[in-house]
């Protein structure tokens, strides 16, 4: 098995595990396939190098209550 | 002047000049909600309380010469995500369909502060299509109709929102998008629909589906009035930490535009969609250029997609835990929740960090343009019974959809026309961040040399 389908598979088996008793055989056929969608995802995200500088796209603001 | 299908500025010159009264207009629009709205499945509750009292006051203000904008005495739908004081909002999930708040969202609190009178919540596909439904019926009110064909699809996940103003229903309505819940309706039902830059609205009291994703926007008949809807409910909140502090006025600018359309605009879609785009270029070229364009290789539907994912994963944590997914009305929403659980914090965060490229990716590729036009789906509206994936099946991107959603983008889809089987087809224009007046000012000129937006369904005139 190549990396990718390996790394499917073991976060199949995680779901599989933490919901699987709420789950038919067929439903967990497609939450396979759903998790297999997100692994394809990743490694695409993966591929594009990033520089360490490169932060998130978004700005965390430190909070100070407003005192009156 | 006959008020079903005028549009919001019509309404409202009537609505000054004394022709028409808020009370009046109140309630033939509420009248129009409970005799229609079920044919359609596109009303969830009438709000005829508090319209009356809306109404009421608006009237008695306009008598006194108390003027509060052009939205004064307009009555108009909200999506069922918005918190309406002390009427259910259901998120149009049975599990749910019990919820109330105590307090108006920001968006209808600015609605009411600008005059306008809330006559119904609309339907809406459960949790905004957040457990992933792929068919119509995923919504505890039914499959909601476009009303050009009772056997077809609004479009979602304002469905409700588009339906019913489609039909004549209200006036305007409010919806929401995370990825293309305005436009695909706007498209499905053949109305104008605005999906606002990311922040220009507060989502303050909206169903959250993801954080960094949701807009909320206005369904009105024509692009004009989603500049003065969009002016009412714009700005920053402090209940809402991304509302930006710049402020929206609504104008339309004239001159000529530049527009960009991506290479590939035409991949994969139904050859009447494909006709009538090409139709609606040779009615831009006479006022704006109009050039070819191309978005570089990049994840871009990876991007958006994992952080919609993880997103929608927090969001509903609670209500997948419980196992609340089971009670959906969609067979594919109840174990939808469960794969994206596993989406890993490094990939989440990879797409946040993808995120600013793309913007600046998106960014260069629409330098010295307008706004980029395309059509607003592959499609026309999907027959009920069927998965709307193999209308048109294929490995086409999004990359609009992507891009514009994850980028926080603003774009608007107006009606440009109909299939063989009269379906309306829409274009869509997306602009730049806080760019909204230039693509409405697109759609303007574009809805004022056509038609397609005062044609209206037969079954549904007055």
């Amino acid at each position: 098995m190549d990396s990718k389908s390996v790394e499917a598979e073991t976060l199949f088996k995680l779901v599989e595990q933490l919901y699987g008793g709420r789950l038919s055989e067929a439903e967990l056929e497609e939450v396979k396939k759903g998790v297999e969608r997100i692994v394809e995802a990743s490694m695409e995200l993966r591929a594009v190098e990033l520089g360490n500088w490169d932060e998130p796209f978004s700005v965390f603001t430190p909070y100070r209550r407003q005192v009156k | 002047m006959n008020p079903v299908f005028a549009s919001v500025r019509e309404l409202s010159q009537a609505i000054q000049s004394g022709e028409e009264s808020p009370v009046e207009l109140t309630e033939l629009f509420i009248g129009r909600l409970r005799e229609h709205g079920p044919k359609l499945n596109s009303v969830v509750t009438l709000t005829e309380k508090r319209a009356l009292r809306e109404a009421r006051k608006a009237q008695r203000e306009i008598r006194e010469e108390i003027h509060r904008g052009p939205l004064h005495g307009i009555p108009y739908g909200g999506k069922d995500l918005l918190a309406a004081r002390g009427t259910p909002t259901t998120w149009g999930a049975a599990p749910l369909k019990d919820l109330t708040f105590g307090y108006d969202a920001t968006a209808v609190r600015k609605l009411k502060r600008a005059g306008a009178i809330l006559c119904a919540k609309l339907a809406m596909i459960e949790l905004a299509g957040g457990m992933g439904y792929r068919q119509p019926n995923a919504s505890f009110t039914g499959p909601c109709a476009t009303p050009w064909s009772p056997s077809h699809w609004s479009g979602g996940s304002s469905s409700g929102s588009g339906s019913s103003v489609a039909a004549g229903l209200v006036p305007f309505a409010i919806g929401s998008e995370t990825w293309g819940s305005i436009l695909s309706p706007a498209n499905n039902c053949g109305v104008s629909g605005l999906r606002p830059t990311y922040g220009r609205v507060s989502r303050h009291g909206a169903m959250a589906l993801s954080w960094t994703l949701d807009k909320l926007g206005p369904l009105c008949l024509t692009a004009d009035d989603c500049g003065l809807v969009l002016e009412a409910i714009s700005g920053y909140d402090p209940e809402d930490a991304s509302t930006t502090r710049k402020r929206y006025r609504y104008s339309v600018e004239v001159g000529e535009f530049r527009l960009g359309v991506p290479k590939d605009a035409l991949d994969e879609t139904q050859e009447a969609v494909a006709d009538r785009f090409k139709a609606s270029l040779t009615v831009l070229e006479r006022f704006a250029t109009v050039e070819e364009i191309e978005f570089p290789s990049f994840p871009y539907e990876a991007v958006t997609r994992t952080i919609l994912n993880a997103e929608a994963a927090s969001a509903f944590d609670e209500f997948t835990e419980k196992g609340l997914a089971r009670g959906l009305t969609a067979p594919e929403d109840h174990y939808g929740p469960y794969a994206r659980t596993v989406v890993l914090a490094r990939d989440y965060l990879k797409a946040l960090r993808l995120r600013g490229r793309m913007a600046m990716i998106a960014e260069d590729v629409m330098a010295g343009y307008d706004a980029v036009v395309a059509p607003s789906r592959r499609t026309v509206a999907s027959p009920m019974g069927q998965e709307f994936r193999k209308v048109a099946p294929g490995t086409a991107k999004d990359v609009m959809g992507a891009v514009g959603n994850g980028a926080g983008l603003p774009a608007v889809s107006v009606p440009n026309g109909f299939s063989g089987e009269g379906l309306p087809t829409g274009i869509q224009f997306m602009g730049h961040a806080y760019d909204e007046n230039r693509v409405l000012s697109v759609a303007v000129e574009y809805q004022r040399r056509t038609g397609w937006h005062r044609m209206h369904p037969e079954a549904f005139k007055a």
